[in-house]
């Protein structure tokens, strides 16, 4: 039976339907759907637009100033903005406009079949199926990563893959959850398997040794260098797929270290690689990679930030969900949080956080050290939530892998500083720009940072109609590509403990009064 | 406030330069080199030990006070090396383990076992089995202190151990560990003879197996007896 206090909301193409109460936002219910929101729902970049197909929602300021009359009466609408006023059917078509659209120089070769592009994340996979002919996308599917259970991080994936027992198991994991995924994709969008051509999976370099079968020993320790994060060639018969057998698989290559193919793919989607003037890509997930690049050179990185951006090893932390706090702003000298789903607050993501700390500072709640500034131990963000001297300190420890990771590879790149940054991953486009840079995690000017969206999936989807990925290797752009291994910089601890602070001013309280390193550096000389 | 009250505020607050007039102005109040430790250094880095664990202090704090700590011992250092009865709690080889190069705890480790007194010998980082042997040897080693922050390489400390037992070293060290991933299960695991989830408890395993030795000294003392 009907329920007559939410209304029915069904998404085309992928066909998956949701319900939400009158007056929640779409944008909450959509983006568990995995709809990205690249302004952050703030109803600037049009990024999130669909069209009403059956239904009526309802239009605000901010959409008549972004969409034109026409636009408006032919049902489009920002998601970000509008509120379900009846049982709706709509159409999303951010997933197509990505590849298709007019701004991106990226060379479109049409053929016939289907293709699937795979994200293969360490916690979340997402896998879209898509017609080789047009571009668009008929079915996305997301899912926990089900090697998870055997360890949240890559680390103790690997630990748990040096035997080879492990490793089998986690092998088994992995390729039967694709596989099933696949199985998924294709019957949502009513397909046959024969149809499949081609299908493309990035993901970080223990996801691709763990996928490959390829011997993850070398990553478990220093030097951390494999060797074996080249392009792999599979077919589906080899995976036990239900697809033809001789469907080629391609698990992309990546760019050295940690850093995999999720990251190429980044550079596919944002075009750092073909870029005049020097630019940046950010991806600030638990490796926290970190590209600066142009046409000629390309410099990456990865921090180990840690989970604190997902809301892990946060007291009262969690994903991006319903009843998350995920936003902060100041009224009237206090707190006043958004909770995703506008339920009652359960815990904070990533986002909110940020703008916790963020509005903490600015109100002197917290002090430039990161210390509670009334001695206390706690700060009550609204009812049910509060916010630790620890979780603080927690954010401290991220953001400053993150921002020393910045200053090194800026440095290291020594020319033209990139006057561009993108953010790769859900975090990035949810983060708000203004906190990020208030707690110091990116020294850039708002506007200077765009928010790109799951990138790693885009760039997958693009490298199934790349003509010019020498069929995936991308040897020319990866010869380009120079890993830094900040581990190895003895000059990394100094920077990360200036970064620790909330302002510059700790970095040069710390400075001031030692002119020289305040580490001694045994065995680094 | 005396001289070396003051010398133990301007520590906890990490004014270096402050430490250093301090300590110079106590000396040439005529107080002996060897007072300083108890009278001021000690106190002020169990303190720093103290605030660090309430979250109070955080990691740049923690520096910049061994960092004032280290002003003051640069300067007693050469007047106490003449001085039997002033000698170190005793000697820490430390370091992070094989295969792992994250040494920022361990620093900070080494720093307040050093403020605690300690003699502190630091390997660095990537330390291997061998390394660490020919250092306990050479250096007539109480105790080792490491550290490891990745999963993967934590399990090396085993085999720390083992060299140490292989090298009829195991006896003469307290070999205490830490780091993000370790528990206290896995030092017991590894036969490691302590565990600390942060610096200050490095100071107190260290103490305490100070405290257990002379206990099990003056027993030995009356069992002979
Ligand atoms: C800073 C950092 C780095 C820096 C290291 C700089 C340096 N010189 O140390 C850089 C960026 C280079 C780095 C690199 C890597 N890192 Co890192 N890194 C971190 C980070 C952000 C903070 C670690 C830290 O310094 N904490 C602060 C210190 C003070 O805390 P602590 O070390 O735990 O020490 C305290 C206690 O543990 C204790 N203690 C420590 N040692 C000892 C010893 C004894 C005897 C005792 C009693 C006590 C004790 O006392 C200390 C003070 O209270 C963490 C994530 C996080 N948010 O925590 C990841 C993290 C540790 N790194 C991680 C990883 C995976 C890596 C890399 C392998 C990956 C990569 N991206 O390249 C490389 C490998 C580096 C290498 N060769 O070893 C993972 C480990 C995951 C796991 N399960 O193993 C973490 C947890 C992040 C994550 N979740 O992904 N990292
Ligand atoms: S306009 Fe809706 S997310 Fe940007």
């Amino acid at each position: 039976m009907a329920d007559h206090r939410t209304h029915r909301v069904v998404l085309r193409p992928i066909g998956v339907e949701v319900r939400v109460r009158p007056g929640e936002p779409l944008k909450d219910a959509l983006f568990e759907q995995g709809v990205e929101f690249p302004c952050g729902g703030q109803g600037r970049c049009r990024g999130c637009r669909i069209q009403v197909l059956e239904g009526s929602a309802g239009v605000n300021a901010a959409q008549q100033e972004r969409l034109s009359s026409d636009e408006l009466a032919a049902g489009w609408r920002l998601a970000c903005q509008c509120v379900a006023d009846s049982d709706l059917v709509i159409e999303l078509r951010q997933w197509d406009s990505a590849i298709l659209s007019d701004e991106s120089s990226f060379a479109f070769t049409p053929r016939p079949g289907l293709g699937v592009a795979v994200d293969v994340g360490t916690t979340t996979i997402v896998a879209q199926l898509v017609k080789l002919a047009s571009g668009r996308v008929l079915a996305v599917r997301t899912a926990l990563n089900s090697q998870a259970r055997q360890g949240a991080d890559v680390m103790s994936r690997l630990q748990f893959a040096l035997s080879a027992a492990g490793r089998r198991e986690l092998e088994g994991l992995i390729r039967r959850q694709i596989g099933a995924l696949i199985a998924q994709l294709l019957f949502a969008a009513n397909a046959q398997a024969d149809q499949v051509r081609d299908v493309v999976l990035v993901g970080n370099t223990v996801m691709h040794h763990l996928f490959c079968g390829i011997n993850v020993e070398p990553l478990s320790h220093y030097p951390f260098i494999s060797g074996g994060d080249g392009l792999q060639v599979l077919s589906a018969g080899q995976l036990s797929w239900k697809l033809p057998a001789d469907t080629r698989v391609r698990f992309l290559p990546g760019l050295g270290g940690f850093v995999g193919s999720d990251i190429l793919a980044g550079l596919l989607a944002t075009g750092v690689g073909e870029s005049k003037d020097a630019v940046g890509l950010i991806d600030l997930g638990t490796n926290g990679e970190i590209v600066i690049g142009n046409r000629d050179r390309i410099l990456c990185a990865s921090t180990a930030a840690g989970p604190a951006f997902e809301g892990a090893r946060i007291s009262m932390g969690m994903r991006a969900c319903t009843g998350a706090i995920s936003e902060v702003t100041i009224e009237n000298g206090k707190p006043r949080c958004h909770v995703l789903g506008n339920t009652r607050p359960a815990g904070i993501c990533g986002s909110g956080l940020v703008d916790a700390v963020a509005a903490g500072l600015d109100l002197g709640v917290i002090a430039p050290s990161g210390r509670f500034a009334n001695g206390g131990s706690a700060w009550q963000l609204c009812a049910g939530v509060a916010l630790t001297q620890k979780d603080v300190r927690e954010l401290q420890l991220a953001k400053a892998a993150i921002a020393s990771g910045l200053v090194m590879l800026r440095e290291r790149w020594g020319g033209a500083d990139p006057a561009r940054l993108y953010l790769a991953g859900a975090f990035g486009n949810y983060v708000n720009r203004t906190s990020a840079r208030r707690i110091g995690l990116i020294d850039y000017q708002p506007d200077q940072v765009e928010p790109a969206g799951n990138t790693a999936l885009l760039g997958a989807k693009l490298a199934l109609f790349s003509r010019d990925g020498e069929n995936g290797s991308y040897t020319r752009l990866r010869s380009r590509v120079e890993h830094v291994s900040l581990s190895s910089d003895p000059h990394f601890q100094d920077v990360f403990v200036e970064q620790l602070g909330f302002t510059e001013n700790i970095g040069a309280f710390v400075n001031a009064r030692h002119e020289e390193s305040i580490y001694e550096h045994p065995g680094r000389t | 406030m005396s001289t070396l009250d003051e010398l133990k505020e301007v520590i906890i607050n990490g004014n270096a330069p402050a430490a250093k007039r301090l300590t110079e102005a106590a000396l040439n109040q005529g107080t002996r080199p060897g007072d300083f430790f108890a009278g001021a250094i000690i106190p002020a880095m169990d303190e720093v030990g103290r605030r660090m664990r309430e979250c109070e202090f955080f990691i740049p704090e923690v520096l910049i006070a061994a960092r004032a700590a280290r002003a003051s011992t640069e300067i007693l250092k050469p007047l106490l090396a003449g001085d039997s009865s002033v000698r170190p709690a005793g000697t820490v080889v430390c370091g992070t383990i094989k295969g792992d190069l994250h040494d920022i705890g361990k620093n900070i480790v080494a720093m307040m076992l050093e403020g605690a007194g300690f003699r502190i010998v630091d390997l660095g980082v990537d330390v291997g089995p061998e390394k660490l042997v020919d250092a306990v040897r050479r250096e007539g080693a109480d105790f080792v202190a490491l550290s490891a922050l990745l999963t993967t390489t934590m399990v090396n400390m085993k085999g720390a151990i083992e060299a140490l037992i292989a090298a009829g070293l195991r006896q003469q060290v307290k070999v205490m560990v830490g780091g993000a991933p370790v528990t206290e299960s896995w030092a017991q695991s590894i036969g490691a003879d302590g565990y600390g989830k942060d610096a200050p408890a490095a100071v107190e395993l260290a103490r305490r197996f100070i405290a257990e030795a002379a206990r099990g000294m003056s027993a030995a003392r009356r069992g002979a007896a």
